[in-house]
């Protein structure tokens, strides 16, 4: 038997954006065991979401759950708290949620994109599909008024409209971005330097996929359709506007970016529904009800399955709110996948799960 | 050998997430693509303490964070400025009084600029890193000037020296 050497990774690492500790045992260069360690970032939200603010306010703070997904955070709240005033959300609302989620799919997808590509040592990849993403944060800047952390989302409703020169702003920036998508879909399939770091390494199979419990574009890599969107009907109409779900077969690196990019093709489809369909209803419905019952809600953010339970007493204040974030989900298969690689492809892989440690956290 | 000259000409920075929601952090992604580019002012987002000079932290410090930030910060080579990227990194922001969380990095580690904003704008953190440029030249020229010792050194009565060891012991009493 070789020798075997411990080698870690983080907490601060040039290729983690988040503090983050992966322990390989390796042999030979290979991984043969991964500890991993993610409970850097624990702040105690939902203590405080249970006690120092009112229900109404719990949307913004969870919003700072995380910044990459925070309108699903948001949203996943919001009809969260419907369900426990027992209010019906208008059809607008619906539909501009679904726009705000979908265009934070963009920009997210592409980040993870760009930080796979400058993880393979793929620089200029890296400065292109930034460049390419630019135009996301600009119009998620118009219709929600921050480039970050957009609290759009209310209880009842959505805080903003959507002006018509943002609408008619929205389609023409897509359909400069389509032939851009063009360009990556292409790099990123046929690029055979990049191939060389993208193709098999990672791979998990569809029956480990299924024991180790996977969501999101790293299951869909695999081969399991998994998608929220394509479960639940009653919250937010994702068929209605034309979803689709996309999955790849082989379940490596190069498999996570294709889905990727394939379901940005679906994200740009159901942006230009929603703008063309728009329902002409009010924004937001009032209520003075306070939250009573339990209630539990499923969203799909760009990194899988996001689940929400509340508990109100008939207070202002909450009782129990819990956060099953979709990174919680994963890290048992991120863990099973490193197993079998080169200790060098370890920050790729890492990029190409797209882990979120600030919503597994808290 | 003008090393001040160049290190003003080329900041390498250190980029740390204490415990934030990654909003800041994707700004300061957003900071190194084409269309903000600080490489234009010579900065490189290094991942090593060792080689860099601007420290830029986002996020309140949580518990298990803090001993990591502080290590971090102390292996930085002299000078070093210090950078609190976000509401939360400044004062806690939204975490402040929550039970991990420690409020403001400025507990920690001594803070030269804060950049204010949740999240703070591509725009607000040049801004900063700018500013953090004029500190980083007064802290320069502060250690290289060749500072003259005023005071005398301490002499105690009780300090103990070769000499005194040399001494005849003297009779405990006549």
């Amino acid at each position: 038997m070789a020798k075997q050497y411990e080698i870690p990774i983080g907490a601060q690492h040039i290729s983690l954006l988040e503090p983050l500790h992966f322990k390989f045992t390796t042999e030979n260069e290979k991984i043969v065991k991964t500890d991993a360690n993610v409970y850097y970032v624990h702040r105690g939200i939902e203590q405080a979401c249970c006690s120092k603010f009112k229900f109404r306010q719990v949307s913004f703070v969870v919003g700072r759950v995380c910044g990459l997904c925070s309108i699903s955070h948001t949203t996943a709240y919001s009809q969260v708290a419907e369900k426990l005033v027992k209010i019906e959300v208008p059809k607008r609302a619906k539909y501009l949620r679904m726009l705000v989620i979908e265009l934070d799919r963009i920009h997210s997808h592409l980040l993870c994109l760009s930080h796979v590509a400058e993880n393979s040592g793929f620089e200029a990849l890296f400065m292109k599909t930034m460049q390419y993403r630019e135009f996301s944060m600009e119009l998620l800047e118009a219709v929600c008024g921050n480039r970050i952390q957009y609290d759009f989302s209310i209880v009842g409703g959505v805080a903003r409209d959507l002006k018509p020169q943002v609408a008619q702003s929205i389609i023409e920036r897509l359909k400069k971005f389509v032939p851009q998508l063009d360009e990556l879909m292409d790099i990123y399939k046929n690029n055979w330097t990049l191939s060389l770091k993208n193709k098999g390494a990672g791979a998990i199979t569809k029956e480990d996929a299924m024991r180790l419990n996977v969501v999101g574009p790293f299951a869909r890599a695999a081969g399991l359709a998994v998608d929220v969107r394509n479960e639940t009907e009653d919250l937010l109409p994702w068929k209605e506007v034309g979803y689709e779900m996309i999955t790849e077969t082989s379940g490596d690196v190069y498999a996570r970016n294709i889905v990727r990019l394939r379901e940005l093709y679906v994200s740009i489809r159901i942006i230009e529904n929603i703008i063309n369909g728009l329902p002409e209803t009010p924004l937001i419905t009032e209520t003075k009800a306070f939250p009573d019952g339990e209630a539990t809600v499923r969203l799909e953010a760009p990194r899988g399955e996001l689940f929400y339970y509340a508990k109100g007493n008939k207070t202002q204040v909450l009782e129990r709110l819990k956060i099953k974030a979709p990174t919680f989900s994963n890290v048992a298969a991120m863990a099973e996948a490193f197993t079998g690689n080169e200790y060098g492809s370890v920050p790729a892989i890492i990029a190409s799960y797209d882990p979120c440690l600030s919503c597994t956290a808290r | 050998m003008k090393l001040a000259s160049y290190r003003k000409k080329s900041p390498w920075i250190l980029h740390y997430n204490a415990g934030g929601c990654n909003g800041c952090d994707i700004e300061i992604l957003a900071c190194l693509s084409p269309k903000y580019d600080i490489e234009r002012f010579g900065m490189i987002n290094t991942g090593n303490p060792k080689q860099s000079d601007i420290l830029l932290v986002t996020g309140p410090v949580t518990k298990r964070n803090r001993e990591r930030l502080v290590e971090i910060y102390a292996q930085m080579p002299e000078p070093k400025v210090v950078i609190a990227c976000g509401a939360c990194a400044s004062t806690g922001g939204v975490f402040r009084g929550m039970y991990n969380c420690e409020g403001g990095i400025d507990q920690y580690i001594p803070v030269d600029v804060y950049v204010c904003g949740c999240g703070t704008r591509p725009e607000q953190i040049i801004d900063g890193v700018v500013q953090a440029l004029a500190i980083l030249e007064t802290k320069t020229k502060e250690l290289e000037e060749s500072v003259r010792l005023k005071k005398e050194a301490v002499k105690e009565k009780q300090q103990l020296n070769r000499r005194n060891i040399a001494d005849e012991i003297k009779p405990a009493f006549t």
